[in-house]
């Protein structure tokens, strides 16, 4: 899974980026060019996956793409990727992470519900103590207050978390084995979890992949909690994890004042800042903003003919776009390319 | 009310185990006193009895947090509610609580740290405690294990201020140790009570190889043919996986467990050990602590221990339940050379001095080391410590003392590896202690019937399966 992941990355930056540019990705790097990169090249699920990716892994896997003759490399540290790459890229299924929006929270809702899940069993069981899963103070008092606000001691919430969690894993569209992934990491009174070396050998896979099996579940997971309505105890497990703030505070400010109405013009007077960094804020916008509409600057034409040309020349490079799609301006690209492909 | 009765009151025992009650009472006779008690045999009951009968709080010092949120949690399980954990986890304002009602509380847990801040030293000084509590007191001593400087600055605050009796509290020590302890808290002709270190349901095996490829090719047949559940304990992580894999491989219900792996895992194999699915743990020294299992048949130490303190606390693991258990200690040519290597490769050297030095005068925080991985936590500790206190010149020469201390120490575990002697007398008498009764079976050089104690490996264990995860669920919330 973890090539699949790589090979996919590879083949979305197009080329464009030296191959450090995938590492930052996976790890969540919060810098200005690896969020500029992850809008442009339109790479929100992979972002911050593997925060602790030990660059060895990282250099291992990029050696094995150079045996197979999947990418070739540049003395820039450039990479190019070759036909037998491609074609692999091509053959692998999407994933349904979604690391923009989580970033590592997944493993603060996996903390708190696998001590909500340990404190049940354990009362179901009779027994009154244990040692507690996580020993992370913030998320023990967490679950303390969690499990008193819904008076776990008259014995109903398990019956309720039971139908919920059916309910929800049987939705997912993941497969049987790492729903079962998943439930294997939790533990409870005569029931030890597995450790990550013991369901690798199990699957048949990585310590690596069997981790990624695990994040993408959460993500799809969470997603499908936080979109709908339908469960509350779990909604309240999840609460607050997923990251709304996607925008720098000044960015914030910027499309406060967009949205009640002011042109890029009145925002430059009023917040006495340059027209171009405005821009940038608006840019930021229409990559992290669905609900966000580039018409008022760009007709739907023009956009789409930067998307035909940047298909036609195989390039997200703003200079060639400029050259080759005639009257459109910097901000105008950087809009169509942001926003994506509709 | 006799001392009885209030173990029964607040903890529902009906009698003390062994050395419980000689504590408790030099205690209420105002003695200091040092006492060394084996894990699992009650040594928080010594001072929590007092806490009930002296009117004033106690005050423990505990150098390790988790240890220290362990007894907090079970205080708080027999019901306690004036207990309090003042460490470093706290925030601003909890901690202004905490301090502002310290003297209502009956169980105040600290750490060195937090002992050594001024507003701490300024509120305790105020207070009237009853007793004070040094958990884990072989800290202290600079030839322990576990050493932490901080212990070293307590020792100078206790002599300042008007105190009541001190407990020192430890798993293991020698004379060696003991008498740094009594040295260091300044201690005032403590009573001292110390456990008999023989346990004579374990039996005590050696097996000397000439070559190390003879030690694998045992250590696999033996673990074969023979019953569990053991432990194995290795001297490198990379050994540890490596052992386990060639286990699992042979069909043997086993788990590698070390430090390197993240607190969750650690746990399920725990459990997984306690709970009977596992048979064999593969394990540096970082397993045991705080691990409760009495039925333990066998603890086979590849090779051997740093020095005989680890040996006894690890092979005593093993039958708890009082039941026959087996402990073995491998040997092959060399091994000492191997422990030396490990014993000093976590010291800071002269370079490491220098170092220090060099970072001050670029204006350079020398934790800086520390974040550059130039040398472990533990290291940097002693170095910061030392240096704070004594010259460049000082500090190296100690440095030296120090590593010669560990060769030592390793020198006296070889000694056991290599005695012609019972080796039941030599591990009792390296503790002062004498050996009054040897059991059957004794130890190697005594002469052992294995099979007397060992019990045959009955194949075909039940190996976990997975079940669907519907069912685990199911499992996992209803019990069902």
């Amino acid at each position: 899974m973890f090539h699949q992941i790589l090979l996919q990355i590879f083949q979305k930056l197009n080329n464009e980026r030296t191959i450090s540019a995938a590492y930052h990705v996976l790890r969540g790097k919060r810098s200005g060019q690896t969020i500029q990169d992850i809008g442009l090249f339109q790479l929100h699920n992979y972002f911050g996956l593997l925060p602790k990716l030990p660059r060895k892994t990282f250099d291992e896997a990029v050696s094995t793409f150079l045996q197979y003759s999947w990418l070739i490399m540049q003395e820039s540290g450039h990479y190019s990727m070759k036909k037998l790459g491609l074609q692999r890229a091509d053959q692998t299924s999407d994933f349904l992470f979604d690391g923009w929006h989580y970033r590592g929270n997944e493993h603060v809702f996996f903390a708190r519900f696998s001590l909500i899940v340990q404190s049940l069993s354990y009362q179901s069981a009779g027994v009154r103590t244990f040692s507690p899963i996580s020993r992370d103070t913030a998320i023990q008092s967490w679950v303390r207050t969690f499990l008193v606000e819904h008076n776990y001691q008259d014995g109903h919430i398990q019956q309720r978390l039971l139908e919920e969690c059916e309910r929800v894993l049987a939705v997912l569209p993941l497969s049987e084995a790492n729903k079962q992934l998943v439930l294997y990491r939790l533990s409870g009174h005569s029931l030890p979890g597995w450790t990550w070396q013991q369901l690798a050998s199990e699957r048949k896979e990585t310590v690596l992949d069997c981790q990624l099996a695990f994040i993408e579940l959460l993500h799809t997971l969470l997603n499908e909690v936080h979109q709908t309505n339908d469960y509350p105890l779990l909604g309240e497990v999840a609460e607050g994890l997923r990251v709304k703030a996607l925008l720098t505070d000044s960015a914030q400010q910027t499309a406060h004042l967009y949205e009640q109405g002011y042109s890029i013009e009145q925002i430059v007077q009023i917040r006495k800042l340059k027209q171009s960094t405005i821009e940038d804020h608006l840019v930021e916008l229409a990559m992290n903003e669905p609900n966000f509409s580039i018409g008022p600057f760009v007709s739907y034409e023009e956009a789409e003919k930067v998307w035909q040309a940047s298909k036609h020349y195989q390039t997200k490079k703003l200079k060639t776009l400029h050259e080759v799609v005639e009257g459109m301006s910097y901000f105008q690209l950087r809009l169509v390319l942001a926003k994506g492909e509709v | 009310m006799e001392l009885e009765q209030t173990l029964a009151k607040y903890f529902g025992y009906t009698t003390f185990r062994p050395g419980q009650k000689e504590v408790i009472e030099a205690i209420f006779e105002e003695k200091d006193v040092i006492a060394l008690l084996p894990t699992g045999m009650g040594k928080s009951l010594c001072y929590q009895l007092p806490g009930y009968i002296l009117q004033k709080p106690v005050l423990i010092v505990s150098p390790l947090l988790s240890l220290m949120q362990d007894q907090v949690e079970e205080l708080k399980r027999f019901g306690e509610k004036r207990v309090v954990a003042l460490n470093s986890f706290l925030t601003v304002s909890e901690k202004r609580y905490v301090l502002h009602f310290l003297e209502q509380y009956r169980f105040i847990f600290t750490s060195p740290e937090m002992l050594l801040q001024q507003q701490v030293q300024d509120k305790l000084s105020q207070m009237q405690l009853g007793l004070i509590v040094v958990d884990e007191a072989h800290c202290i001593s600079q030839w322990g294990f576990d050493f932490r400087p901080d212990y070293l600055r307590i020792g100078q605050w206790f002599s300042q201020v008007n105190r009541p009796p001190v407990l020192a509290l430890s798993a293991t020590a020698t004379n060696k140790v003991v008498n740094d302890i009594r040295d260091t808290l300044s201690l005032d002709t403590p009573f001292e009570f110390l456990y008999n270190v023989d346990r004579p349901n374990i039996h005590l095996g050696r097996v000397v190889f000439e070559d190390k490829a003879d030690k694998v090719h045992w250590i696999l047949q033996h673990v074969k043919e023979t019953a569990g559940p053991g432990i194995l304990y290795m001297s490198s992580r990379k050994r540890a996986e490596q052992y386990s894999e060639a286990l699992i491989q042979a069909g043997i219900r086993t788990a590698a467990y070390h430090a390197g792996y993240g607190a969750e895992d650690r746990q399920f194999i725990q459990q997984q050990f306690i709970d009977g699915e596992l048979d064999w743990i593969v394990a540096t020294n970082a397993f045991g602590m705080g691990i409760n299992k009495p039925d333990i048949r066998q603890v086979i130490h590849e090779t051997m221990p740093a020095n005989v303190e680890n040996y006894m606390q690890e092979l005593g693991r093993a039958g708890r339940d009082g039941q026959p258990a087996l402990a073995i200690l491998l040997y092959s040519d060399g091994d000492e050379e191997l422990a030396k290597f490990v014993v000093t490769g976590d010291l800071p050297t002269a370079g490491h001095v220098d170092r220090y030095q060099e970072l001050l005068n670029q204006q350079v925080h020398p934790s800086q080391m520390l974040k550059n991985g130039e040398l472990s936590e533990t290291a940097f500790r002693v170095l910061d410590y030392w240096l704070q206190q004594e010259t460049m010149e000082q500090v190296k020469v100690r440095l030296n003392h120090l590593a010669l201390e560990k060769y030592r120490a390793v020198d006296k575990m070889y000694k056991m590896t290599q005695t012609k002697d019972c080796i039941r007398k030599q591990l009792v008498g390296y503790f002062g202690q004498k050996l009054l009764k040897k059991p059957e079976n004794c130890c190697e050089n005594c002469g052992i019937h294995y099979d007397e104690i060992n019990k045959v490996r009955l194949k075909e264990e039940k190996k976990i399966e997975m079940i669907p995860w519907e069912s685990r669920l199911k499992q996992l919330l209803l019990g069902c």
